[in-house]
């Protein structure tokens, strides 16, 4: 329960006003961005221009030419849609599994899985590195999935696991009754019941393919780099490039600033692994 | 058959996650412990030598610095985002009629790249362009803010980026966790004239104890794992007064050709880590027993 404090004017007009400028704090490095990515190169340096320019689309328009952004660009959605579909794909039938045929181990093996993710990637990270060139794999696209994949996995069963175990378990037996197989229990009953769940879930699995860096910098090099690569790779002494590369880093964020915006109540509640309902 | 396959599906449908985690996770690691137990330099080497990489990690006057900036990170970083998302949330909660767009709004950082939002956060501290150039061109000219070309105050920019990206998500917890305080127990409070700071003092912030530890719990792995913004952001420079033990060991390993270090200090991170962890998923098995 919310405590509102007695009506005063402060409370009417203040709190809201207090918030959005917070909220205005919190936008401002990327609107700096933004902004910036609107400017020339020699624009961009100068602090006099800092709000009052003469926009330009220069910078977008010579993305492809300068960086090439279009292929890290189908790199990163390529890899990060796959990768969420895969992970989906696993997740569900575990954490179904988990939710409505529990055993004893069950709530130990899933703290047990969530741990993992918690461990340091640096103790993982170079045998992998080793083992992908060891096999052929590295810098393919089937290795950046599948390490997405695998590092996301845990997080993706523990949140659909905290889904799937508030719906009624009746109405699982209830199929069951009525003869229908698993695979039917899921597709027909269990998927569109907790679909805001695997909705919420699905968008932070991929958000977080998407932003992924200590992994996709280090096991791609041309071929499979996404656009986290590309940013890694191009930061920029101070003030060099500083339109152009605010333009690519822009255009590196927007598809996950844009999906966000519409998808507001999944964002909150993936992100904050569905405490928030 | 049926039924037996509807006995141990769970099994089944477990079984490739928990293989793979099982292999890529823990093969790993003792390949790691392994590795970290030898002479490996640009190439392992697999004949045990004890533990002069351990010794060498701790003579070492930059493992040093960085374990230290840990601490320092660590430390204001927790409690900045703990207390700086418990007075967002309690500002949120006063029935904001655009709530849900705000709240949207302070968790946009957490979804963003680090790779890039660092990026932006030093171009916004730079000295020669962001801030300090600007106050300066207001007429200021005396204006000095340079933390992050500063070695003494450059651990405190990666304190301000990380809070910034991670205190809308201890806010949004916090939220879930005011709103599902016992109404009657606060009005009883308010009827009884207890005042508002009491309320939140005595009552409502003492029964989100559990939400406070898994905030804490996030957060703490977050800041031993944090890396991408430090790379971003300072590139563990000025010479080396920003970095901490996940870039030291990305140096140690891809920079120095030195994979003895790296693995050392990769198992150190893990021990820092499972002290840590240990004790909340004891907690948690624990309390699943009681309950």
């Amino acid at each position: 329960m919310a405590i509102v404090a007695q009506s005063s004017k402060f409370g009417t007009y203040g709190r809201p006003i207090l918030a959005w400028a917070v909220g205005l704090l919190f936008f401002f490095p990327i609107f700096y961005m933004v902004m910036t990515s609107f400017k020339t190169d020699a624009d961009a340096v100068k602090p006099e221009f800092l709000f009052f320019f003469t926009p330009t689309l220069d910078n977008y328009l010579n993305m492809a030419e300068n960086y090439d952004y279009w292929r890290f660009a189908k790199n990163s959605v390529i890899t990060a849609v796959l990768a969420t579909v895969f992970t989906m794909f696993v997740g569900i039938p575990a954490a179904y599994a988990m939710a409505f045929n529990p055993s004893r181990a069950t709530k130990d093996v899933l703290m047990w899985m969530l741990s993992t993710k918690m461990l340091p990637a640096a103790a993982v990270l170079y045998p992998m590195i080793y083992l992908a060139k060891g096999i052929g794999l590295y810098d393919t696209k089937v290795l950046i999935v599948t390490v997405l994949s695998l590092i996301n996995l845990p997080i993706a069963i523990w949140m659909l696991f905290t889904y799937f175990k508030e719906i009624p378990k009746d109405i699982i037996e209830a199929g069951k009754m009525d003869g229908v197989n698993t695979w039917g229990e899921i597709k027909e009953i269990l998927v569109p019941l907790a679909w805001g769940g695997i909705a919420s879930t699905a968008l932070l699995i991929f958000i977080f393919c998407w932003n992924e860096a200590y992994w996709t910098v280090r096991l791609t090099t041309i071929d499979a780099a996404t656009l986290s690569k590309l940013i890694e790779g191009n930061r920029a002494p101070e003030g060099l490039f500083f339109g152009r590369l605010s333009a690519v880093s822009t255009a590196a964020v927007g598809p996950i600033v844009v999906l966000g915006w519409f998808c507001q109540k999944q964002l909150v509640q993936g992100l904050t692994f569905g405490a928030v309902k | 058959m049926s039924e037996w396959l509807e006995n141990h599906l769970p099994k089944i449908v477990l079984a490739p996650s928990f293989i793979g985690v099982l292999v890529f996770v823990y093969g790993f690691i003792a390949w790691t412990a392994w590795v970290s137990l030898t002479r490996s330099k640009l190439l392992p080497r697999y004949e045990i030598k004890g533990f002069v990489q351990y010794e060498k990690l701790f003579d070492s006057p930059r493992w040093d610095t960085a374990m230290n900036n840990l601490f320092i990170f660590g430390t204001l970083f927790i409690v900045i985002a703990m207390v700086l998302g418990l007075l967002l949330a309690i500002m949120l909660d006063q029935k904001i009629r655009t709530e849900g767009v705000i709240r949207t709004i302070y968790l946009y950082p957490m979804a963003l790249s680090m790779i890039v939002t660092g990026t932006a956060w030093k171009w916004i501290l730079n000295p020669g362009l962001g801030i300090e150039a600007t106050v300066r061109g207001w007429g200021y000219e005396n204006f000095s803010f340079d933390w992050v070309v500063n070695p003494d105050y450059a651990i405190y920019t990666i304190v301000l980026a990380a809070v910034w990206q991670s205190s809308g998500f201890v806010m949004a917890l916090f939220l879930a966790g005011l709103r599902s305080v016992d109404g009657e127990i606060i009005k009883a409070a308010q009827v009884d004239g207890i005042p508002t700071w009491r309320i939140y003092s005595a009552i409502i912030i003492p029964s989100m104890a559990p939400i406070f530890l898994s905030a804490f719990i996030v957060l703490a792995h977050l800041a031993i794992k944090i890396f991408d913004l430090v790379i971003a952001l300072t590139g563990g420079g000025p010479g080396y007064a920003t970095d901490l033990p996940a870039t030291y060991m990305y140096a140690m390993a891809f920079s120095r050709g030195d994979i003895g270090q790296a693995a050392s200090s990769a198992m150190i991170m893990m021990l820092v880590v499972f002290t840590i962890v240990v004790p909340y998923l004891y907690s948690e098995l624990r309390s699943k027993n009681d309950g």
